[in-house]
């Protein structure tokens, strides 16, 4: 999560100068269709004073050398609390039936406008001081593509589910009938909704989490470089204390003593310490995981898919199941040999590439299951696929010439860089061209795409394995591309946007295939288009 | 709507784009070759010890491959580039190493812009650039459309804009 999409004020801020700081502060009574209105919960002081306690306790240490600092540490915290105090007094929201509005400053007074429509989605977030507190700050998200647009930081848990509960009640529903039908919440907090209710909404839970569930995620999390980084960040730091003479001096008489023993006795040494760092690796990334995803459910409620998370940093998130862009099932490929997969669904909100984690996991649909229940939750997140025969179609095998030329022209580059050097050695480099052949032939089995009416899946991967569906009537421009070797070999890819760009490419199709796809996708886009205009 | 091959763009830029790329291209590739031959080579003379006339050579054969290319470049250019208005979608192709397709449903439009730069508006030309909502900044990019053309264009484009659903 971005911080400068708060609403600090800043120079770069669109600015709305108002009027009377009396009229403002009593909020604009020319609003009739006011449904929620109200300010950031008085808690939010004390986690502020906490805050800058924090960041002053640094220049306080430093008065030791220099009295100065406490100056610098005294203006530094009035600074903070002051400004902590102002935007304390003045933030105000409303919420009616068009749009949220957001003031706050004083001196620079700032106003945001979002109208309903354009929110993808209202994620709540709390940390363990703010759930301590009761407080929950509200995250709001529209399509911009920078994620955030706006927080509120924050408010009480009853004021904070009472204004997501008239939020998605309130929200138009206009054009998409299917978000329309049953776009109304129901949450157990006792709000009142301004709006009539045929009956309260059933939640369907989709999916939760097991303990076992995370504890395999987290076991088959590659993010090994991660700890690389730390133990790297370690050695920094240990550098920078100093103490990199008298590690080498340790690693120096390890060496020596290793050199004394029987080279069986060292391999196992060296083994046993490979295991221990692979073994922490796992550790912490499996700790990462349980705390993170803590709990993780993720229901449907009319139309709304809701998902709850985290241990420490609890996390709900909204999304309208109408706002949904492109769904993966994504399994690397030690959990494609166990059987599991990773859901991920992608809102207009944000962008990633596959494989990819955001760091506050707002994609994540499902952490992990069977690779069956995957599959089989599609029709939860992407209404209507149950009634779409998908027919597979396989990618040019051409695709394998495609990667072995390349692999020729490395090959020669690489010899041609290093002849003068290595000679006859560089062709080594040789090696090059069977590795990309087999890449390739591994990329093609791999590959497959089905256009249907409704939807468009594509399944990719080179030892792992990628599933991902687009709706076609969100598709935002289909682009077919031909490089040098494409053009040759009458190859193609063909990728598919959508809103918030997550890009979806399939490579290596005949260009025929490719301009029949891009010209079926893109009108049935367009039809899909103009029937909800 | 099953087995349709894909609309092909049916319009041409304006002749006239050539030598405005022209001009162009070949601007920024003399600056570059100058800046190459009379401050580079003296400096590499000057400075590094394996400089030799078949280096020399080379750069020369260099410079001028770049200014040519400044010239044959473009007519390559205008020779492929198609752009249209079909129906509800927007198409264009163009490219000569790196071909690229596009289609894009008119509807998905956020907005439109129409640049031009000092040098176009002295060829009379204008660039239309159209944003949908992906991520990718422009969705659909045709340089080098007679002004007149361009403005024509655009304003059928915004009349058939949707709601901007997502």
């Amino acid at each position: 999560m971005t911080d400068n999409s708060d609403l600090s004020p800043s120079p770069a801020d669109p600015v709305e100068d108002l009027g009377e700081p009396a009229e403002h502060l009593r909020g604009a009574p020319d609003d009739a269709h006011v449904l929620a209105k109200g300010h950031l919960h008085p808690s939010i002081l004390l986690l502020r004073l906490i805050d800058a306690l924090r960041q002053v306790a640094f220049p306080v240490l430093l008065v030791f050398f220099d009295p100065m600092f406490l100056v610098i540490a005294l203006g530094l915290f009035l600074l903070q609390m002051t400004y902590a105090v102002v935007r304390y007094l003045t933030l105000e929201y409303t919420l009616t039936h068009e749009e949220l509005r957001i003031r706050v400053g004083l001196l620079h007074r700032q106003e945001r406008r979002i109208p309903l429509d354009r929110i993808q989605d209202l994620g709540f977030e709390s940390t363990i001081l703010r759930r301590a507190l009761g407080l929950v700050v509200i995250l709001v998200e529209t399509a911009s593509g920078r994620g955030v647009e706006a927080k509120l930081d924050a408010l009480s848990r009853a004021d904070a589910e009472h204004l997501r509960e008239v939020l998605l009640t309130a929200r138009p529903r206009s054009s998409n009938p299917a978000a329309a039908a049953t776009a109304s919440g129901d949450d157990d907090a006792p709000a009142p909704t301004p709006e009539r209710r045929d009956e309260p909404e059933i939640e369907w839970v989709v999916h939760r989490s097991s303990t076992r569930e995370l504890l395999v995620r987290g076991a088959t999390d590659m993010r090994l470089s991660a700890f690389a980084v730390t133990g790297y960040a370690a050695y920094e730091l240990a550098n920078q204390l100093g103490f990199v003479t008298q590690i080498a001096g340790i690693a120096a008489t390890f060496r020596d003593w290793l050199g004394s023993l029987p080279p069986v006795v060292v391999f196992a040494v060296l083994a046993g310490i490979l295991f221990v760092v692979m073994a922490l690796g796992i550790i912490t990334s499996t700790l990462g995981n349980l705390v993170q995803f803590h709990d993780f459910q993720i229901a449907l409620r009319g139309d709304v898919l809701q998902r709850r998370y985290g241990l420490l940093t609890t996390r709900q998130k909204t999304l309208p199941r109408a706002r949904v862009q492109r769904v993966t099932i994504e399994q690397s490929w030690l959990r494609r040999l166990l059987g599991f997969a990773v859901v991920k669904a992608d809102s207009a909100g944000g962008s990633r590439t596959d494989g990819q984690d955001t760091t506050a996991g707002w994609d994540v649909v499902v952490p992990l299951t069977r690779a069956t229940t995957a599959q089989a939750l599609l029709p939860a997140l992407l209404p209507g696929i149950e009634h779409t025969r998908f027919v597979w179609h396989r990618g040019s095998s051409k695709l394998v010439i495609r990667t072995t030329v390349q692999g020729c022209l490395l090959a020669g580059i690489a010899i041609a860089a290093t002849w003068w050097r290595l000679e006859s050695t560089a062709l080594v480099a040789l090696l090059i061209i069977p590795i990309w052949t087999a890449l390739g032939v591994l990329v093609w089995r791999n590959l497959g795409w089905a256009s249907g009416e409704e939807f468009f899946a594509l399944q990719h991967g080179i030892i792992g394995k990628n599933f991902a569906c687009v709706p076609t009537k969100k598709v935002q421009a289909v682009v077919v591309r031909q490089g040098i070797v494409g053009q040759l070999l009458g190859l193609a890819d063909l990728t598919v946007y959508v809103a918030g760009g997550s890009p979806t490419c399939i490579p290596d199709l005949t260009i025929r295939d490719a301009r029949k796809l891009c010209g079926d996708l893109s009108r049935r886009a367009a039809i899909a288009a103009a029937r909800d205009w | 709507m099953t087995t349709l091959e894909s609309p092909r763009p049916p319009q041409r830029l304006a002749a006239r784009v050539v030598p405005y790329w022209i001009l162009g291209d070949g601007m920024t590739s003399i600056v570059l070759t100058g800046l190459a031959w009379f401050v580079g080579r003296p400096w590499l003379a000057e400075s590094w010890e394996h400089w030799s006339p078949q280096l020399e050579h080379l750069l020369l054969g260099l410079c001028i491959g770049a200014l040519c290319l400044a010239f044959f470049i473009p007519p390559l250019n205008y020779a492929r580039w198609r752009y249209g208005f079909v129906d509800d979608l927007l198409l264009m192709r163009y490219g000569i190493l790196f071909v690229e397709e596009r289609a894009v449903p008119v509807r998905r439009m956020q907005h439109v812009d129409l640049v031009r730069g000092p040098i176009e508006r002295l060829f009379g030309l204008a660039t239309l650039v159209v944003f949908t909502a992906g991520n990718e900044g422009s969705a659909f990019r045709v340089p080098g459309l007679p002004v007149g053309e361009a403005r024509e264009l655009r304003d059928r484009i915004v009349q058939m804009r949707g709601d901007g659903q997502l």
